[in-house]
């Protein structure tokens, strides 16, 4: 666990983490001492002689003024660490996910930095703020006195010291017991939820087909393996709990009986006898308090180690001496590509002429959106390769190479802040003048007229709270202001009405003009203009050339077309 | 610490099927924590016996009386412990069908207003925020009650001066608990908020990334995400740093250590004066810290427990949020007439969306709903599954005004196909044959066939029976068709679809023209366009704008019209 925690915090960290589990180890010892101190004290208030019990109550009140100095240090340092250790994992974490491939963020991964970046983060917190103290101090306050019961008695030290080992073995099998079970109560919470979100998203279908309660059952199926999960997680809990608190309870039985048989042998006197009981039974209750703490412990060491596994996966590489590419054309080589293990593409070979106009055409499925995708090295590709100016992109550096690209694509993503944050983002310095003449080269501006804060209107969360076209201008303002040479556009007409429509095919003339542009469009709009197409049929180029060499070929891409002609309706 | 003692009624309603389980793990909790105190009470008379040189097996006898008592508090331990937490795991489930059956009776809007995430915080995360209060906190109060009590109790048996002396570091501790915690609910909510903001905002980080790396480059890219970080440490530590030094003196005065060091000042000098015996004087030092001791585990488990009464408001929240009503004697509506009478719309943010709404959809015809975005002719179309319900006028299909129809008839007869294509986890034919569970697979692919989506099935690794999500995941024109078949093969004789045409692909457009020649004639169908090619031939167009019908007629005579119809209309030929 801690040796877990100093490798996620990284190698600054260590010393205030060592000095904390120090002081800890120091504040138990004091306990233990004082502890130890009520012996000779006992001793001398049972024997009557008040004199000396006094000088072992001051000797006592001594170490309980050093305690309470130490206590009031390690609490600071344990939440100073706290909040430095949350400060090293939120820099850690940012920075780490923006150089992983932006292909690795998936939806549910998403989610999961979520949690890892707000509960996740307070829960490792929690180690050095307060989990930590009454672990390090329950297992460090026996030593003393196991100690202390030696020099008095080794015999009653042995019968006690039997169950240290002992202790220490029920603890780490009732540790790995419950680990054991975490696995399937993980995947029991993953089911849960996978089952639950698509409950409430797929509502309006399971209500159109009055299918609700057949709908639920794969849901309560979920639910009930979740019960079942956890309550075999309980079982095991309870079983390690039992053993640990069997053997701490065992030792202290075994004192009682053992001490009393020898005070009443002469060996032990009673005063004494007396102290060690009350010793041992001290120590042991903080003991099986802490057992009760290995839960949260669990949760913070599960926390820890999803952590560790999110900063060890491998970044996208970037190449130690960038070369810089000698203008935008693009060039896709025997480009093969797969998600996880689907293939996808198959040998991809095509040439985008630096400011000419690229279209790739082809039918839904086809993977005409990740050729676009690997252009910014959203992923890598795993074979072949991609050149831009010549250069292999991967020896450009994202850095670099993402100065060159803008994207508008479908799926619009707007930043919850305003339009002109949203617009900004490309270029934070841009002058006022500049964001204007860029939105109104992407005709915002009828829109900005029509809203009351103009360019200040919040968007709300993804963009929520404006129509699709709207969203579309708003990011082709953006990559207007960002001005980069090569522009990739994913069907960027559909979903959108005629007015829409029209405005957007002025903002992406304006766009497009003397650019490098990549484009895939179900719609044809371009093909007939494009320098080059590109037909994309299950992975693969089947064909390639201008749109009318392709129609005088007479192929699958002419074939294609005539069908989508026909299916122009009305 | 009242606190846990009383939770309030949000915890109360949720935890009432589970109380009697709880009161038993408590009372037998209270049995253990009584149980705890014998072995000390066993050493304080073990030392009076012996050095009052009493008789040896009676010092032996309480030996073991103290070892007896230790396996009993085990054993309570262990059966408080489990009961507490099987009557977690099964207020846990209860809680989650409840809310999974309240989610099939809200109206669907109530969805458009929640994203997924915050459901299944509620759902998972909240419901499992309980276990705090129904496995730990209910039993964890009794012992600190139960315990202190009982030790009182042996004190006062043995003297009566020894409770003053034994109470003096709980008072103080108890007040600098009480400043610790003044205000925590204010502070909590703050907490919680800057945690929810960095949660956002990573969500945020994550799904924006390809915008930030593309558009501010790596370097800034996190910049908004550790903003919200630091802003959270901020108030963490704000908040945290004035507490500290209460926590820490708190804790300090109820350390087993201070209650040994008073106690055994105190007693030393009451045995001294006379007062008291120095059995008795044992007796204090040793039942001291029994007194403390329940009050740090107690003050330990109270974030816990404010986290957990948050997580039961939220809950009731989601289970007291208005479901569609649902007739008592629900009427069968005669044919399929659907008449919008003076239908006035509006979300809860009392923004109208609809106004005067006068529209009949005789059987057999074709409506389609055109007009800018924003003009509500969605919300339109979505009034009629009762999506929502209006908030002024009324909508009767077959007679019968929507809400007096069984929600089971009303969705039989009113079918849709929204732009928003969900498919379920289940295989291919368990998603076409939704609503026509009896189908048999012949008529199942007859509806592939039409909807242009049959020989992808077949291609696909397990053919009708691959598990949508699991074996493969369809492309977003894939998903329409598998949804056109879907509502084909239900055959409903009203069918509302918005937006079907976007993201259409050549494919998917062919798979709507035969649906739509289909139905054409047969069946009422509203349609929301956006490409006006589609509507040219409906029977009825209505142009909305700003929430009204502003224009409704056949395609010619709204053409002759030259109004917004024709205006859009002449926009789109031109782009085309």
């Amino acid at each position: 666990m801690i040796p877990r925690l100093l490798d996620v915090a990284g190698t600054g960290f260590r010393a205030p983490i060592r000095r904390l589990v120090a002081g800890l180890a120091l504040e138990g010892a004091l306990v233990g001492l004082g502890f130890v101190l009520l012996m000779p004290f006992l001793e001398a208030l049972l024997a009557g002689d008040a004199s000396a019990a006094l000088r072992w109550w001051a000797a006592l009140a001594g170490v309980f003024a050093l305690y309470v100095l130490l206590r009031w240090r390690t609490q600071m340092m344990g939440y100073l660490a706290a909040v430095a250790l949350a400060r090293v994992l939120f820099d850690r974490l940012g920075r780490h996910v923006a150089q992983l491939p932006i292909g690795w963020f998936t939806e549910t991964r998403a989610g999961e930095l979520a949690v890892l970046s707000g509960q996740g983060v307070t829960e490792i917190m929690s180690l050095p703020a307060h989990l930590l103290r009454p672990l390090i101090v329950a297992f460090v306050t026996p030593v003393p006195v196991l100690i202390a019961m030696a020099v008095v008695d080794w015999r009653l030290a042995l019968s006690v010291a039997v169950a240290v080992p002992l202790g220490m073995l029920a603890y780490l099998w009732s540790g790995a017991l419950v680990s054991r079970s975490d696995g399937r109560v993980h995947a029991a919470a993953v089911e849960a939820t996978a089952r639950i979100v698509e409950f409430a998203q797929a509502q309006t279908v399971l209500r159109a087909h009055g299918r609700e309660v057949a709908a639920a059952h794969d849901l309560d199926a979920a639910l009930v393996e979740q019960r079942a999960a956890g309550q075999a997680q309980i079982a095991m809990v309870a079983k390690g709990l039992l053993a640990f608190v069997v053997v701490v309870q065992a030792a202290l039985t075994l004192l009682l009986v053992v001490g009393v048989n020898r005070a009443l042998g002469g060996a032990v006197d009673v005063p004494v006898l007396a102290a060690l009981l009350v010793l041992g039974l001290r120590s042991a209750e903080p003991l099986i308090a802490a057992a009760d703490l290995q839960g949260a412990m669990r949760i913070a060491d599960e926390t820890l180690r999803r952590m560790q596994t999110l900063l060890e996966t491998p970044p996208l590489p970037e190449p130690s001496d960038p070369t810089v590419p000698q203008g935008t054309a693009l060039s896709f080589e025997d480009v093969s590509f797969g998600y996880e293990t689907a293939p996808v593409l198959h040998d991809v070979s095509f040439a985008a002429r630096e400011n000419g106009l690229t279209v790739i055409v082809g039918p839904s499925g086809a993977g005409k959106s990740t050729i676009l995708r690997l252009i910014p090295r959203f992923h890598d590709v795993t074979g072949g390769r991609i050149t831009l100016g010549g250069v292999d992109l991967r020896d450009i550096g994202t850095e670099a190479l993402l100065t060159q690209v803008s994207m508008v694509f479908q799926d619009v993503y707007l930043f919850d802040g305003t339009i002109a944050e949203n617009v900004r983002l490309a270029q934070p310095e841009a002058s006022d003048d500049a964001l204007h003449e860029a939105c109104r080269t992407a005709r915002l501006g009828s829109m900005l007229d029509r809203l009351p804060d103009g360019l200040e209107t919040q968007v709300g969360e993804g963009g929520a709270r404006l129509s699709g076209g709207e969203r579309q201008r708003i990011s082709i303002a953006r990559a207007l202001l960002k001005d980069a040479p090569i522009i990739l556009l994913d069907e960027a007409l559909a979903a959108i009405d005629a007015e829409d429509d029209r405005n957007l095919r002025a903002a992406m003339r304006a766009l497009t003009a003397d650019r490098t542009v990549i484009a895939v469009t179900h719609r044809l709009l371009a093909a007939e203009t494009a320098d080059h197409v590109v037909f994309l049929d299950a992975g693969r180029t089947t064909e390639q050339g201008t749109h009318a060499e392709l129609m005088a070929k007479n192929g699958s891409y002419a074939h294609f077309v005539r069908l989508e002609r026909q299916g122009a309706i009305g | 610490m009242s606190g846990a003692a009383r939770p309030p009624s949000a915890m109360r309603r949720l935890t009432a099927e589970v109380r009697p389980t709880l009161i038993l793990a408590c009372a037998i909790q209270g049995v253990g924590a009584v149980a705890g105190i014998v072995p000390f009470v066993a050493v304080v008379e073990l030392a009076g016996l012996l050095l009052g040189d009493g008789p040896a097996d009676q010092a032996i006898r309480w030996a073991w009386i103290a070892g007896g008592a230790l396996a009993v508090r085990l054993f309570c331990l262990i059966a408080s412990g489990a009961l507490s937490h099987r009557a977690d795991a099964d207020l846990q489930l209860s809680i989650r069908r409840q809310i999974a059956a309240h989610l099939s009776r809200v109206p669907l809007s109530w969805f458009s207003r929640r994203n997924a995430g915050a459901l299944k915080k509620t759902l998972l995360d909240d419901v499992a925020a309980l276990h705090d209060v129904v496995g730990h906190a209910y039993t964890a109060t009794v012992s600190a009650i139960v315990l202190p009590v009982a030790a009182l109790a042996y004190l006062a048996w043995r003297d009566l001066v020894l409770v003053p002396a034994s109470l003096f570091p709980v008072v103080v501790g108890m007040a600098l608990y009480a400043m610790q915690f003044r205000g925590y609910g204010e502070k909590m909510q703050a907490y919680e908020t800057a945690l929810a903001q960095i949660g956002a905002a990573a969500v945020e980080y994550v799904q924006g990334i390809a915008v930030v790396k593309t558009f501010s480059g790596t370097g800034r890219a996190f910049s908004r995400f550790t903003r919200r970080a630091e802003a959270f440490l901020e108030m963490f530590w704000n908040w945290i740093s004035g507490l500290l030094s209460y926590a820490a003196a708190a804790d300090i005065v109820l350390s087993p250590l201070t209650a040994v060091l008073i106690a055994s000042g105190l007693g030393l000098s009451m045995a001294e004066a006379g007062w008291i015996t120095t059995v008795d004087a044992l007796a204090l030092i040793v039942l001291a810290p029994a007194l403390t001791a329940p009050f740090l585990a107690l003050s330990f488990a109270q974030h816990g427990v404010m986290q957990a009464r948050k997580a039961a408001d939220r809950i009731v929240e989601v289970l007291d949020a208005p479901v569609l009503t649902r007739p008592d004697a629900p009427r069968v509506p005669t044919g399929n007439r659907i008449v919008f009478e003076s239908v006035h719309a509006a979300y809860d943010d009392d923004r109208k969306v609809l106004s005067e709404i006068d529209l009949a959809l005789e059987p057999g015809t074709t409506t389609a709903l055109i007009g800018p975005s924003g003009s509500g002719k969605s919300t339109l179309a979505k009034l009629l599954p009762r999506f929502m319900d209006p908030v002024a006028g009324q909508i009767t299909l077959g007679g019968v005004p929507l809400p007096e129809i069984a929600p089971e008839t009303l969705y039989a007869r009113v079918g849709y196909v929204f732009q928003d294509v969900r498919l379920l986890r289940a295989s291919v034919r368990d998603n076409i044959a939704l609503g026509a569970r009896e189908a048999d697979l012949d008529t199942v692919m007859g509806a592939a066939r039409t909807a242009c989506i049959h020989d992808r099935i077949t291609a696909l690794p397990r053919g009708y029976d691959t598990v949508i999500g699991e074996d493969v995941t369809l492309s977003g024109g894939e998903a329409q068709r598998v949804t056109i078949a879907r509502a084909l093969l239900a055959d409903p004789p009203v069918l509302v679809l918005d937006e079907a045409l976007a993201f259409a692909d050549a494919d998917t457009s062919q798979a709507l023209r035969n649906a739509l020649a289909a139905w054409s004639g047969r069946r009422t169908l509203l349609i929301v366009a956006h490409d006006l090619a589609t509507v040219r031939h409906a029977d009825q167009i209505c142009a909305l704008d700003e929430g009204r019908i502003v224009e409704r007629g056949s395609h010619d005579a709204l053409i002759r019209q030259g109004g917004l119809y024709a205006r859009l209309w002449r926009a789109g030929e031109r782009a085309a």
